[in-house]
């Protein structure tokens, strides 16, 4: 599960009265540590500073908005695969932020044999549903959706693993 | 059509596996085919997402939108005795007998086989008698 987690630093090493400058990130990682880490990871990318040289000032963890509204998330992620960096945009249907991000490492582990360690967030976002772009996600989008469960297969206690007639699949 | 039952908006359902087993539900909207987003105020399920097996659905139905609040859903379920029936369901009812046979004391078990005994000695009785006469 990946939480997002708002860290703020600055630089140490300051003199007294200089401003150092103030960075902010969004990290969906599984807990405070792996967050702190992959805040660094990307910090030192972007601007120059290291852990050593910085200091983290707050570390809060970000609730999900409206937990019982169904959103779709489009989601932009750059990953590296066995010849290269690539960049893709997702999308995911789901409760939380957080909850489209776990279907996202585990759509790109699943699909492109991405492990967590090459795959980078880069953005997420709320997308209408007329903003939508994958098939997938579209055929959610009616008003009037059913769906039969034709042959239904629950998984059986193993009392019953063997019985004189076959068991209704029916719903 | 041949299905009656299809997963929709305003199924009544009740919860087979999960935190809150046996307890009935309405579908308030789909996340994906597997996962939907419930809701049964009257029974005590918070309004959360499961997942399609964690459901038995009923042949029960009540008009909702989709996406819509609890509390509409309350008053949906109101009329006409909605929630007592989708409760009342036999594969819930089956739930919560097993539930109470499995909770019994030994005493209660006792009771239980003498009264077992008594049943189907009679039974047996009135088919020999009944056979005897044919």
């Amino acid at each position: 599960n990946t939480s997002p987690t708002k860290i703020i630093s600055s630089g140490i090493n300051a003199e007294y009265g200089e401003k150092m400058p103030v960075y902010k990130m969004t990290i969906f990682a599984p807990d405070e540590i792996v967050a702190k880490s992959r805040f660094w990871y990307f910090l030192r990318q972007l601007k120059k500073v290291r852990k050593v040289n910085g200091e983290i000032l707050r570390q809060t963890e970000m609730s999900n908005t409206s937990p019982t509204k169904i959103k779709n998330f489009g989601i932009w992620v750059r990953y590296d695969s066995r010849s290269g960096s690539h960049n893709m945009y997702r999308e995911y249907r789901d409760v939380s932020r957080t909850g489209a991000v776990t279907q996202c490492y585990r759509d790109m582990a699943a699909r492109h044999r991405a492990r967590p360690h090459s795959i980078q967030i880069m953005k997420i976002e709320t997308v209408k549903a007329a903003d939508t772009k994958r098939p997938v996600i579209k055929q959610m989008h009616d008003s009037k959706i059913k769906l039969p469960l034709p042959h239904r297969i629950l998984k059986y206690n193993k009392k019953s693993i063997f019985v004189a007639d076959r068991p209704s699949t029916m719903q | 059509m041949l299905y009656i039952r299809y997963i929709e908006v305003g199924r009544g359902c009740f919860v087979r596996r999960g935190a809150d087993v046996g307890k009935s539900c309405v579908v308030v909207d789909l996340v994906d085919q597997k996962h939907l987003l419930v809701d049964g105020p009257s029974s005590g399920v918070e309004r959360k997402v499961v997942r399609l097996n964690q459901l038995a659905l009923t042949d029960l139905k009540i008009n909702i939108p989709r996406g819509c609040r609890t509390k509409k859903i309350r008053t949906e379920l109101a009329k006409d005795g909605m929630e007592a029936k989708i409760a009342g369901v036999s594969l819930n009812r089956k739930h919560v007998a097993k539930a109470e046979k499995a909770a019994l004391g030994d005493f209660a078990r006792f009771k239980l086989r003498v009264a077992k005994t008594a049943t189907n000695r009679k039974i047996r009785s009135t088919v020999r008698k009944l056979k005897k006469s044919s």
